[in-house]
């Protein structure tokens, strides 16, 4: 049971953390909150589903094309729906919700509401301590592992990490560096897109792929973004895992209150923000004029 | 001329902040903008370096109104109106602003790294640290502090460092004594004579006329947007009615 939690929480951890860092680095570079951010995790499994089930495609090829077309879409999306009205912060949001809406529907109209399924990359099981947990489970692990180490490197040591973290603290000062902070919002979005659809590509053959998959892990998504303290990268890292942690243990201790998950993650949010009202690692937006 | 700018008028909405300003810096010189709060002092050096063609196009169609920009801006024998500032910076015009602004989340190290930004794979990126810390040892010490942390005098000196990586012709300064204790102010007066004598010219924008003038070689006097006065400071000092309205002596 312990090692069961253990593994689950981990892995809903990790995936909670690739996405609420890539929602949390275009929050904080262009100041927009993407409602579509795990429309674009479901959009990246419907991919997959497609390339496996019904194109009959290698599982590599269609993660890695997935993520691709995801990536691509997602700036289309950026270009056309979020950039024009960027500035307006009730119109932009309002447009990524509908932007949400219209995938899901879109992919409901295509292959209906059945809950549809992808084979596990690699089959077979590993004993840790006595508990049996499947390959998949470890490699969709030991994936998001790499994939956050690589984030991290990434925004602290290269010179485009730095023109991120710098226009997300001051997007006004950043231009006086010579940073194209227009430039600077596309590849974070990209990157931010990027996780989502790497999230999605991992967790694919632990889910169900269905239309309305993208609604849980939006919920702790931004339960995870403001307990954590909005922009914050480090809060929605430790956000993510106190939440997936939480998720594991009201699944596994609770056996018929799985339905209670949201509910419990949510009332964490709303204890710490009772005590921290900036989120755990809050963060003050510079007032920028 | 290093930088010329004629007949700059900037509006935001109907509010006219800026009124057919015209100024220049030679190279070499340390020029000074003086004048009361409200006058436009930043907003001139906001036209200037791009930031306010940067809120026209950013601000576009929200509440925040309008803005009008116009007159010409040559820098170096070029026009840089139309230039979006982050392509001003490449061109040697760097603007170091108003309230500091460091990059408070980063460290030290990582705000003067943003301002070499453009410079990164220089070979002499080294030096040019170097000559920073030369110049301001307490940011040498402070490395990888985070610059949010810093008290207000060395966060002034970190947002002039950084502003020194971005390789300067000409550093505009945007009231750098706002804040600080009357030592801390003396003492970034005096980075800042240091800094012109390693052949940086500078534009400095202040309210702290007394030490400014004693720097500078001429200075422009702005008051609601408009200059009213200009020239060698000794002869700002000696009329009579700029010193008492304006210059507050």
């Amino acid at each position: 049971m312990l090692v069961d939690i253990l593994i689950d929480g981990l892995i809903k951890g990790s995936v909670y953390a690739l996405l609420a860092i890539g929602f949390s680095l275009v929050l904080g570079v262009a100041r927009i909150i993407n409602i579509a951010h795990t429309a674009l995790y479901m959009t990246s499994a419907y991919l997959i589903y497609v390339g496996t089930k019904i194109m009959g495609l290698p599982a590599i090829l269609c993660m890695v094309t997935a993520i691709f077309l995801t990536i691509l879409l997602g700036l289309l999306i950026y270009n056309f729906f979020i950039r024009p009205i960027q500035e307006h912060e009730a119109a932009m949001l309002i447009s990524t919700i509908a932007v949400g809406m219209m995938l899901q529907e879109v992919f409901l109209m295509i292959f209906g509401g059945h809950y549809l399924g992808v084979e596990p990359l690699i089959g077979g099981y590993a004993t840790i301590m006595g508990v049996r947990v499947t390959n998949q489970h470890l490699l969709a692990l030991g994936l998001a592992i790499i994939v956050l180490v690589s984030v991290r490197f990434f925004l602290m040591k290269t010179r485009t990490g730095l023109a991120i973290r710098s226009t997300a603290n001051d997007r006004e000062v950043a231009n006086l560096m010579g940073m194209n902070v227009t430039g600077v919002a596309f590849v974070t979005m990209a990157v931010s897109v990027g996780l989502a659809s790497i999230a999605g590509a991992i967790v694919v053959p632990l889910v169900t792929v269905e239309p309305t998959m993208w609604m849980h892990p939006l919920i702790m998504m931004l339960a995870i973004v403001v307990l954590g303290g909005l922009g914050s990268i480090e809060g929605s890292f430790v956000g993510a895992y106190i939440l997936g942690f939480a998720e594991s243990l009201v699944v596994f201790l609770l056996p018929n209150g799985s339905f209670l998950k949201d509910a419990v993650a949510l009332t964490i949010m709303i204890l710490v923000l009772l005590v921290r009202p900036e989120g755990l690692f809050g963060v003050s937006f510079e007032e920028e004029r | 001329m290093l930088l010329e700018v004629s007949n700059l008028t900037v509006c935001y909405d109907r509010a006219v902040l800026i009124n057919d300003v015209s100024l220049n810096v030679d190279e070499g010189e340390l020029v000074s903008l003086v004048g009361p709060n409200g006058a436009g002092k930043t907003t001139v050096l906001r036209a200037i370096t791009g930031l306010v063609a940067w809120d026209k196009m950013t601000l576009k169609g929200t509440s925040q109104g309008d803005i009008t920009l116009k007159g010409k801006v040559m820098f170096n024998g070029k026009d840089i109106s139309k230039t979006p500032a982050h392509q001003i910076v490449k061109m040697g015009l760097v603007h170091c602003p108003e309230r500091r602004r460091p990059f408070k989340e980063l460290t030290v190290k990582e705000n003067l790294m943003a301002g070499a930004f453009l410079h990164m794979k220089k070979a002499d990126l080294q030096d040019e640290l170097d000559k920073v810390f030369k110049l301001f040892p307490v940011l040498g010490d402070r490395l990888n502090q985070v610059s949010g942390t810093l008290s207000g005098g060395e966060q002034q000196m970190l947002a002039v460092g950084r502003a020194l990586m971005s390789r300067p012709k000409l550093l505009l300064i945007d009231e750098p004594s706002t804040g600080l204790a009357p030592l801390m102010r003396q003492e970034v007066f005096n980075k800042i004579a240091e800094i012109r004598s390693l052949g940086i010219t500078i534009m400095l924008v202040e309210q702290e006329v007394a030490s400014v003038f004693g720097m500078a070689s001429r200075s422009y006097v702005l008051s609601t947007g408009k200059i009213i006065a200009q020239g060698a400071c000794d002869a700002l000092l000696e009329d009579e009615m700029i010193r008492k309205t304006y210059l507050g002596l």
